[in-house]
């Protein structure tokens, strides 16, 4: 049952992370999407690349995001 | 020695993370980049032909009670590591490949004072993951290589000084991030089909009747490795962006990326040529985009100012000779193909650094400020001359010998209007040419254009004159690489 | 009756779309590239996804196991070592464009794609 609602929680994720106005937070929320994904790999019988997607998806990424964001203020300002 | 087999891939690489290292030391890298590129052209020569199994992992043969459940037949062939095999094909190519490598680092070293080693380390990776592409059997190696390629090629672009040249690699890194993933999942329908990512052991697998080759899965996969390959060699839809990243690197660096690219073509296009033959309308397919790649360019050459994007979308549309080649599929028109690749590398490499002399002496890109040129530099003028008679296939040059033999094969299979577009194609194309020469070169020199007094290189016109000995002894002699290219295409039909 | 495969793979797949729609239809460059993310890691589910077994176990091969019962219940490690390589290779070239965003937010003061990518402008 646990892996429908990480399953459900990436993908509301991964849709709430492109409809945020504030930039900072779509990163946050990639992280989650990401993490999720991590989750579904340990699911899916695949632990080493757990390991790697909970680093890269769920830190890297996110913080390299954030990264870009801070050096360019951005806010996204077409919606 | 099959050892030397996998030099030619980590060699590059090794150089070109010694050189990232040493990115300030300006001697260094010169002096280190000038020995690896001339050492490299001397291992393909010396490598025997042959297959390296990485890790030693040899094709299953005897591993106990388990396997023998399968048919033996499968067990012969199922390669369990990556593979690397090294035929005539390959050993033309790269050293064709190592000597306009080396070129173009030659003419960079050259034309520039201060070398960035960040720069070097581009093309030599660049260099690495289109030789590792060559080489491998195996289509997950390629899909990694053509993920580096995108990376080496974007950076190329950036290093040279062109105003807008961040809009463009933003434009083809984000084509780039939709094309890889395609591919990613196109490869995956495969391994889901058959298991293995080798392409050796699909062929078997096809070739055997094993799976349907008109499965919607396996049409699918092929839709989506296609889709990649377009992507990756510049065929429509992706034409405009190719060229404008031609038009935007150095002209070594553009020299470079029509090599990359014609190299990525040649390897997806035979592996996709390998796996999807027995689907029957394979070859229409390619042949359609080929001919839109060649018609599209040169009608979008045609109405342009800029003659470094008339370059570019030139060697765009002379990418669809290849593509017609891979389409009919007979072992005349692989070979020819093959052989017009290899022109095509030598004749681009010509035209991308003839004409940036042009830019060297007066700054300027739009051909409707320059003309004259021929009074300063009359050496580089007539060169120039002789690559566009050669892009154009004037005998007794190489475009020449290659054009004929896909025509000749065109005819053979039965498609005569296909001979008849790629003869007018070819007449189009010496026209746009002549264009190009006539306002540049030859057309009175227009009052406000001021001619920097720069020497040009003399690494340029030494690079430049290799390069069209290299086209007249291949025009002359076409046996020289073209029973080759024969013998391994027998080994593959 | 849904299965786990076939809901990892429904989810994979809109992944992909969830992504495609971003990279094609939204303005700004920092969206654009998260959804770029989005279609690599619906990738590298996907093959993930292909690799499992149901009821099955985790790849390991531990002393003592019986290779046939091994080789009948594992899931496929194969995918597994080639999606190590694919998320490394997703997350490099997520920079290299960040760094190029950075570069063009410098130049023309704008997140915008219609504005810094458009063919009008200069």
């Amino acid at each position: 049952m646990i892996e429908y609602i990480i399953m459900i929680i990436g993908i509301l994720g991964a849709i709430l992370a492109l409809a945020q106005r504030d930039l900072l937070k779509a990163a946050i929320l990639t992280g989650i999407s990401g993490g999720c994904i991590a989750v579904l790999f340990q699911i899916l019988l695949a632990p080493d690349v757990a390991l790697t997607q909970a680093i890269v998806g769920a830190a890297i990424i996110p913080v390299f995001i954030a990264l870009a964001i801070y050096k360019t203020h951005g806010v996204d300002n077409n919606d | 020695m099959n050892d030397l087999i996998p030099l030619m891939v980590i060699i590059p690489i090794i150089a070109a993370i010694l050189l990232n290292l040493f990115n300030k030391n300006n001697s260094t890298v010169k002096i280190l980049s000038f020995v690896v590129a001339i050492v490299l052209p001397i291992i393909p020569l010396l490598a025997n032909y042959g297959t390296y199994y990485f890790g030693g992992h040899a094709p299953l043969t005897d591993y106990g009670t388990f396997l023998s459940l399968f048919p033996n037949s499968i067990l012969n062939t199922l390669h369990i590591g990556i593979t690397y095999s090294y035929g005539s094909m390959q050993q033309i190519l790269i050293f064709f490949l190592f000597i306009i490598a080396f070129l173009a680092i030659l003419t960079t070293i050259g034309e520039r004072k201060k070398i960035s080693g960040t720069y070097m380390f581009l093309m030599f990776m660049g260099l690495a993951s289109v030789v590792a592409m060559l080489l491998s059997d195996d289509i997950f190696h390629l899909y990694i290589f053509f993920e580096i390629v995108i990376i080496a090629q974007v950076g190329i672009v950036l290093a040279s000084n062109h105003k807008e040249k961040y809009e463009t690699a933003m434009k083809y890194m984000i084509l780039g991030s939709i094309g890889g993933p395609m591919l990613l999942t196109g490869i995956g329908f495969l391994l889901a089909l058959v298991g293995s990512v080798n392409i050796t052991d699909i062929v078997h697998v096809v070739k055997n009747g094993l799976i349907n080759s008109y499965s919607p899965i396996f049409l699918l996969s092929f839709g989506l490795i296609f889709f990649g390959w377009l992507y990756s060699v510049g065929l429509p839809p992706f034409h405009t962006i190719k060229s404008d990243m031609y038009s935007k690197a150095t002209p070594s660096g553009s020299a470079l990326l029509q090599t990359l690219s014609v190299i990525i073509f040649i390897s997806i296009g035979l592996a996709i040529f390998r796996i999807y033959n027995g689907i029957s309308y394979v070859g229409t397919f390619i042949i359609f985009f080929s001919l839109a790649a060649m018609i599209l360019s040169i009608s979008m050459a045609l109405t342009e100012t800029d003659f470094r994007r008339i370059i570019g979308f030139l060697a765009v549309g002379e990418l669809g000779y290849l593509g017609i080649g891979f389409g009919i599929g007979t072992k005349l028109s692989l070979t020819a193909a093959l052989f017009q690749g290899l022109n095509e590398i030598i004749i681009t490499a010509l035209l991308f650094i003839g004409f940036g002399t042009t830019l060297y002496l007066s700054k300027t890109s739009e051909i409707n400020k320059l003309g004259g040129l021929i009074e300063n530099n009359p050496k580089t003028g007539v060169m120039v001359l002789i690559g566009g008679f050669a892009l154009a296939g004037v005998p007794p040059l190489n475009g020449f010998q290659s054009k004929v033999m896909l025509i000749q094969s065109a005819l053979d299979k039965g498609f005569p209007e296909l001979a008849i577009i790629m003869i007018l194609i070819s007449i189009v194309t010496f026209m746009t040419f002549i264009k190009i020469f006539h306002s540049i070169y030859l057309k009175p020199k227009p009052k406000d254009l001021i001619i920097e007094d720069n020497k040009i290189p003399k690494s340029t016109t030494f690079t430049m004159g290799v390069l069209i000995i290299m086209c007249i002894v291949l025009g002359l002699m076409p046996s020289l690489v073209v029973n080759g290219f024969n013998a391994f295409i027998g080994g593959l039909i | 009756m849904i299965n786990t495969q076939l809901a990892a793979l429904l989810t994979s797949g809109s992944f992909i779309i969830i992504g495609l729609y971003a990279a094609i239809f939204l303005d700004n460059i920092i969206k654009k590239i998260i959804g770029l993310s989005f279609i690599e890691e619906g990738a590298n589910l996907f093959l993930i996804t292909l690799a499992y077994r149901a009821d099955g176990i985790v790849p390991i091969f531990l002393s003592g196991m019986n290779p046939q019962w091994f080789a009948e219940n594992s899931a496929y490690p194969l995918p597994q070592a080639l999606v190590l390589t694919s998320i490394v290779i997703g997350a490099s070239t997520l920079a290299v464009m960040l760094a190029i965003a950075m570069v063009l937010y410098k130049k023309h003061g704008s997140l915008s794609t219609d504005e810094i990518l458009g063919d009008k402008n200069e």
